[in-house]
């Protein structure tokens, strides 16, 4: 059994994952698409502070590896590639969700409090800080919503990478030191190819259907 | 180095076929490639069975190779070599009517040959992380397969596989993470990680967490189950099937489907050695039994052949997971077997359902009407024995697997499940006889030239039902050891 956290470093850890909830609602109710860009990054780097104050508490050289992957792959490189998607493709700044805002808002709402339930009988496994695992769950159930609730192939993309930073936010507070090295890189890899991939096919899509509107994607059935 | 060479030659062929300019070349290449991973995978075959039981492994266990695994690879190998020999005649078609250009037939050989490498890597893995990311690229590189005509439909495929996809391993990470927090409980974590090879879990099985090995198996069913195409989560499957090329939806249907399965499998086994109840069996086996009693009306209603093919595929992966959830000896075993027959008859069908595409320019039954006897004789020929073989007709292998898991079922008690599975099998083969009756012999109206196809191209289209004949009438005693040793690892003998 290794030396429990500090209280400080542990209230810090919940401190930022709460933070990043905050960022995910906002991204529910927020309506123009660069914002929604920025905002993924904004916790994204919220999720690399995790990483790096896990590392210098522990001492755990590799985590300070993933917070560094996370903090040029999502914070700098994905933003920068989907804004320059946007500006390339020149669509719309509004999202139009099916849902509107304060409705959104509720849903999201019920949602984390649902999480903080499911979560529940698994307090004591975590590892890190506390209701983390609940904060994870939270964020994969919201993102969840925010791709049903999305029209834009783009904004669809952006809630599939908020629910990856539940499960990476998810594998540090239930194991404390995140998963072995060589599968972080290998899901680091993934992800940025899985967003490249996804861009060719917004590209193709808008120049095929001279719009983003996944609703028009309805052609085939059965 | 035999795993790691295994794992190298497509890979290689795949970053070769960028820079090669001639498509002769590309061509060539993938056909080498693939019949280089066939011959290693004879080689592994062997290998496994001389260590009698145990694995073969290298980078300090960084791979891993059972017989599981080795009867996965051979699956590959065989149904990547069909796929590149049909591909030659298929793309020349599609260049000569202008409906492919040079670049997408370049992104073909260069991509297939990457899904061939991904899926290695998912069997031959031993980190069960490793194995997550080996999933996703081998569904990164088929969504850019899927997409390859851009045609409107095509891209609205390729967007709902991705959607679901990556929404499904998204959920299988987050239950890979479960497992693995598993491990550390019991340790107390400690400075140094504990190792996420599956064999490293397995064998601490009886010390993993209960609760997150119970929640992480509800995960990964629901992530990789989306990828194998389980009922409910198979909506993008029919679509996927229908839209990409020929060759692309004989990779996903005969093994890619089959890999999502192996995934699944080990945790099934990681699951049941923890618990030791039947509590992952039975969740296999109620999600097999939805997907073959989803499969069987949608095939019955079906108005596009390739899209019935994707149904009949959905009915086969639920019926390989209702056998292996019964856990009887003869079950599993045939599960195995029908693994096995299908990924040879499966590209075959496709492969013809590709000819009748670009002779017909439609794959509508209504608009096509019939008499692809008269028109097309030769893809006919393949297509009605393969129909044949698919539903479970005698002399063809899938009769006797069928035969095999039903013999299972009843014998281990499981008689309602049985005449369910019965039942099913026989609606999908009034299904399909039905529809490709009146594709082949009725009344054809319009009918378009007769097709010219060489006696060469024939062979390259048709071999695997050779070879389907072959192993059903003759299956080598080593094959059925090997069977034998992956059906224990299965049902978690030691």
């Amino acid at each position: 059994m290794n030396t429990p956290p500090t209280e400080t470093s542990s209230q810090f850890i919940t401190l930022l994952a709460s933070l990043m909830l905050v960022v995910q609602l906002l991204l529910a109710v927020q309506r123009m698409l660069v914002t929604n860009i920025r905002l993924f990054a904004l916790q994204s780097l919220l999720l690399a502070a995790i990483a790096t104050v896990v590392a210098c508490v522990f001492g755990a050289w590799h985590v300070l590896v993933v917070a560094v992957l996370t903090l040029i792959g999502k914070v700098l490189f994905l933003p920068w590639w989907l804004e320059r998607l946007v500006r390339r493709i020149k669509i719309g700044q509004e999202i139009h969700p099916f849902v509107n805002m304060p409705a959104s808002m509720l849903i999201c709402g019920a949602l984390t409090v649902l999480s903080y339930v499911v979560a529940r009988p698994f307090t004591s496994l975590e590892r890190l800080g506390s209701n983390t695992l609940a904060v994870a769950i939270a964020l994969l159930l919201t993102g969840f919503f925010l791709m049903i609730n999305r029209r834009k192939a783009i904004t669809q993309v952006l809630a599939l990478l908020t629910m990856e930073n539940g499960v990476m936010l998810a594998a540090i507070a239930l194991t404390t030191y995140g998963m072995p090295l060589v599968v972080e890189i290998g899901i680091f890899f993934d992800v940025v190819i899985a967003v490249m991939v996804l861009g060719i096919l917004v590209f193709r899509i808008r120049e095929s259907f001279d719009s983003m509107d996944v609703s028009k994607l309805n052609e085939l059935k059965w | 180095m035999l795993l790691t060479t295994i794992l190298c030659v497509p890979l290689v062929v795949g970053l070769l076929c960028l820079f090669v300019r001639p498509r002769a070349l590309m061509e060539a290449l993938n056909i080498a490639g693939f019949v280089g991973v066939l011959v290693l995978g004879v080689k592994l075959f062997h290998a496994v069975l001389a260590k009698n039981g145990a694995a073969v492994t290298e980078w300090n266990e960084f791979l891993r190779a059972d017989a599981l695994s080795a009867w996965m690879v051979l699956l590959i190998s065989v149904v990547s070599l069909a796929t590149s020999l049909y591909a030659v005649r298929y793309f020349r078609s599609d260049l000569t009517s202008g409906i492919a250009t040079a670049r997408r037939v370049r992104e073909f050989y260069v991509l297939t040959p990457t899904f061939a490498t991904g899926m290695l890597l998912v069997v031959l893995a031993n980190n069960l992380g490793v194995m997550w990311a080996a999933v996703e690229v081998t569904a990164l590189s088929s969504v850019l397969l899927v997409a390859l005509y851009n045609r409107k439909t095509s891209l609205e495929a390729a967007w709902k596989y991705v959607m679901l996809g990556g929404l499904g391993l998204v959920l299988a990470l987050f239950g890979t993470i479960f497992a693995y927090a598993a491990a550390i409980s019991p340790t107390g974590g400690g400075a140094h990680l504990p190792s996420f090879n599956w064999s490293h879990l397995l064998a601490m099985a009886p010390q993993l967490n209960p609760h997150l090995i119970t929640l992480a198996f509800v995960f990964v069913l629901v992530g990789y189950g989306t990828k194998a195409g389980l009922a409910p989560m198979h909506t993008w499957l029919p679509d996927a099937h229908s839209e990409a090329p020929s060759p692309t939806s004989a990779m996903l249907s005969g093994v890619s489907l089959k890999i999502a399965v192996y995934a699944l499998l080990r945790f099934h086994i990681l699951t049941t050695a923890c618990l030791g109840t039947g509590y992952s069996r039975n969740l296999l086996l109620g999600f097999g039994l939805f997907s073959m009693l989803l499969a069987g009306p949608f095939i019955l209603t079906q108005k596009n052949l390739k899209r019935m093919l994707a149904y009949s595929s959905l009915e086969h992966v639920g019926l390989i997971c209702v056998a292996v959830g019964m856990n009887a000896p003869l079950t599993v075993f045939g599960a195995l077997l029908h693994m096995g027959y299908h990924a040879l008859t499966k590209p075959v069908l496709f492969f013809t359902a590709g000819n009748i595409h670009q002779h017909y320019h439609t794959l509508d039954f209504t608009r096509i009407g019939g008499g692809l006897v008269r028109t097309m004789p030769a893809t006919a020929l393949l297509l009605g024995l393969a129909a044949a073989a698919v539903s479970g007709l005698p002399p063809f292998g899938l009769f006797v697997s069928e035969l095999t898991v039903l013999v299972g079922g009843f014998t281990s008690g499981h008689v309602w499940v049985s005449v369910v599975i019965l039942t099913t099998l026989i609606i999908v083969f009034c299904g399909v006889l039905d529809k490709l009756a009146g594709l082949l012999l009725g009344p054809g109206h319009a009918e378009p030239p007769r097709e010219t196809i060489s006696a060469g191209h024939i062979m390259a289209m048709g071999w695997p039902l050779g070879a389907l004949l072959l192993f059903t009438a003759w299956l080598p005693g080593s094959v059925r050891q090997l069977m034998e040793q992956a059906s224990g690892i299965i049902r978690g003998l030691p």
